[in-house]
């Protein structure tokens, strides 16, 4: 019973997660920018990083703010970029964006002690010690930024399932982009302090390619990717607590289950 | 100064090495829109080297060479012969994916493996100021006959990476893939022994991408990457070596900061001729 009580702020967390990834996830498939939001969670864990090194208290509001800086930045940049080939310009520039953050966080935390163990948590987060504040503030800003979206959904939807077709009706898709990039930056920020980069990652791609292979409405694929996530979410931590392996990777494990199981299924609902 | 030379020398020679051969595959990379391939491929060596430690060999062993190896070629040969019949779920999908789990699965085994987080940190920063003659020698004599195997069969490989597929059957398509995926899965993995992770991943991507901001003629991009991606070597690993900085790092932002020199040194070149 106490185990219960215990694991319900890491399941909260796993849940708030879930919820707003799944439906970024979406975008980010739509529009094929796979990796952009590991860079963008590398960017925001430099941002830490920086602050730390400037000895700023851990968890206290300096460091957001450095993240911040750092991820309005990377938003501005991911936007505004443009050259000869764009869908192959903007991978690379996204990779070696990721391949620049890890590295100078790795210079960083050399000049620290621990070196090892912080690449891990920068990795895998906590959350298995995630608090309630922690998860409240997150659930905040999560609905805050899921209302803009609500609000604006047209404009967003558009700009990730047909850019051409919205940039010839006059849309100001520069700035559409960039209130994109930015809501994402925010969101990946916040999850990066609870659960890491590959928990974010994770969330990111693989509820949105589950439900990708069900249905092509964005409301169905969103309560999917909620449902599986809740699902995957209990199993990981039961795991996690059971065999004392780190939480992350084990909703991450039974996620990439789900959607082995989600392919065989679709593969064998064909014949 | 002539001990620092002599001491830098083995470096200076594998990054001469690494450089050529991995640039060269990130043209085919970059063109092929397939750019986070070798992060995946090397995470999967590194998840397939733990595994390996846990079932007794021990690392740097030719036994753990060999498996992680194994496990890499079968994941890639999966990859290099999938195809998704869904529009969102591109190739690059599969390789976000495999790479997320490689990195779970791995982050799963750090605590059970003896000096998994240490183990976890070289794959980031690599080893490169520490290598020997006879690691260059090894590196050397692993690459030298894939860049055989590659020159045999260079028309067909730019050809599919253009996309121009025309003529070829589907079958020859997926085995020309598959030979592709394969060697650069072998490259990666040793690349990724000496360098670590981030520096194998900017080596294919960075000079290859400078290469194509100037020009579109395959046999010059290959020559300007190799030319790049050497001179950043040379000055990340001097750089690093005078203020202690982490080598493979170091090289990672100094290619970085020319990639971005050369973006901006082009972009005006581009204005320019518009006008």
């Amino acid at each position: 019973m106490e185990a219960l009580v215990f694991m319900l702020p890491p399941f909260a967390a796993c849940l708030t997660l879930i919820g707003i990834h799944g439906y970024f996830g979406i975008h980010v498939l739509k529009r094929g920018i796979i990796f952009i939001d590991i860079a963008m969670a590398q960017i925001a864990a430099l941002g830490v990083t920086v602050a730390f090194l400037f000895n700023i208290n851990h968890t206290g509001h300096q460091t957001y703010f450095f993240s911040l800086i750092f991820v309005v930045l990377a938003a501005y940049l991911f936007s505004t970029l443009k050259c000869k080939r764009p869908r192959i310009c903007i991978e690379a520039i996204i990779g070696i964006s990721y391949a620049v953050a890890s590295t100078a966080a790795v210079i960083l935390i050399d000049q620290a002690a621990g070196a090892p163990e912080h690449i891990k948590e920068m990795l895998i987060g906590s959350i298995l010690w995630v608090q309630w504040p922690a998860i409240v503030k997150s659930v905040i800003v999560y609905a805050l930024i899921g209302l803009v979206h609500y609000f604006f959904r047209d404009k967003f939807i558009a700009l990730s399932e047909n850019f051409d077709a919205v940039k010839k009706s006059g849309l100001n898709v520069r700035l559409w982009d960039f209130l994109f990039y930015l809501t994402l930056g925010i969101v990946v920020m916040h999850s990066v302090r609870i659960g890491g980069i590959l928990i974010v990652f994770a969330f990111l791609i693989i509820p949105s390619s589950i439900s990708a292979l069900f249905s092509s409405s964005w409301k169905n694929r969103i309560i999917f990717g909620w449902v599986s996530g809740a699902i995957v979410s209990i199993l990981g931590l039961i795991l996690s607590w059971k065999y004392d392996v780190p939480s992350g990777p084990a909703v991450v494990l039974f996620l990439g289950l789900f959607l082995i199981g989600a392919v065989l299924i679709k593969r064998f609902s064909y014949r | 100064m002539w001990e620092t030379i002599l001491f830098l020398l083995p470096p200076f020679t594998v990054c001469l090495l690494l450089a050529g051969l991995l640039s060269y595959f990130g043209n085919h990379i970059l063109s092929r829109e397939v750019i986070f391939v070798d992060i995946a491929v090397a995470q999967v060596a590194s998840l397939g080297t733990m595994i390996g430690i846990m079932m007794g060999m021990t690392e740097g062993t030719l036994g753990s060479y060999l498996f992680s190896l194994a496990f890499t070629v079968i994941i890639v040969s999966i990859f290099a012969v999938s195809k998704f019949k869904n529009k969102e779920l591109s190739q690059e999908v599969t390789i976000g994916i495999i790479y997320c789990m490689a990195l779970a699965i791995a982050m799963l085994l750090v605590d059970s493996v003896t000096g998994g987080s240490n183990f976890i940190q070289k794959t980031f920063s690599g080893a490169i100021l520490w290598v020997t003659w006879t690691d260059v020698l090894i590196t050397a004599l692993i690459f030298a006959p894939l860049f055989v195997i590659h020159m045999f069969f260079q028309k067909s490989f730019i050809r599919i990476s253009d996309g121009d597929v025309d003529g070829y059957k589907e079958s020859t398509i997926k085995l020309y893939n598959l030979i592709f995926y394969i060697t650069f899965g072998i490259a990666v993995v040793q690349s990724v022994k000496i360098g670590g992770i981030f520096v194998v991943f900017m080596y294919l991507i960075g000079p290859a991408a400078m290469a194509l901001f100037i020009t579109d003629v395959w046999k010059l991009r290959f020559f300007m990457s190799w030319l790049m991606g050497f001179i950043g070597s040379v000055l990340g690993i001097s750089v690093s070596y005078n203020y202690n900085l982490p080598n493979g790092p170091t090289i990672v932002c100094m290619l970085g900061v020319m990639l971005f020199i050369t973006s901006l040194a082009t972009r005006k070149r581009e204005v320019a001729t518009n006008e």
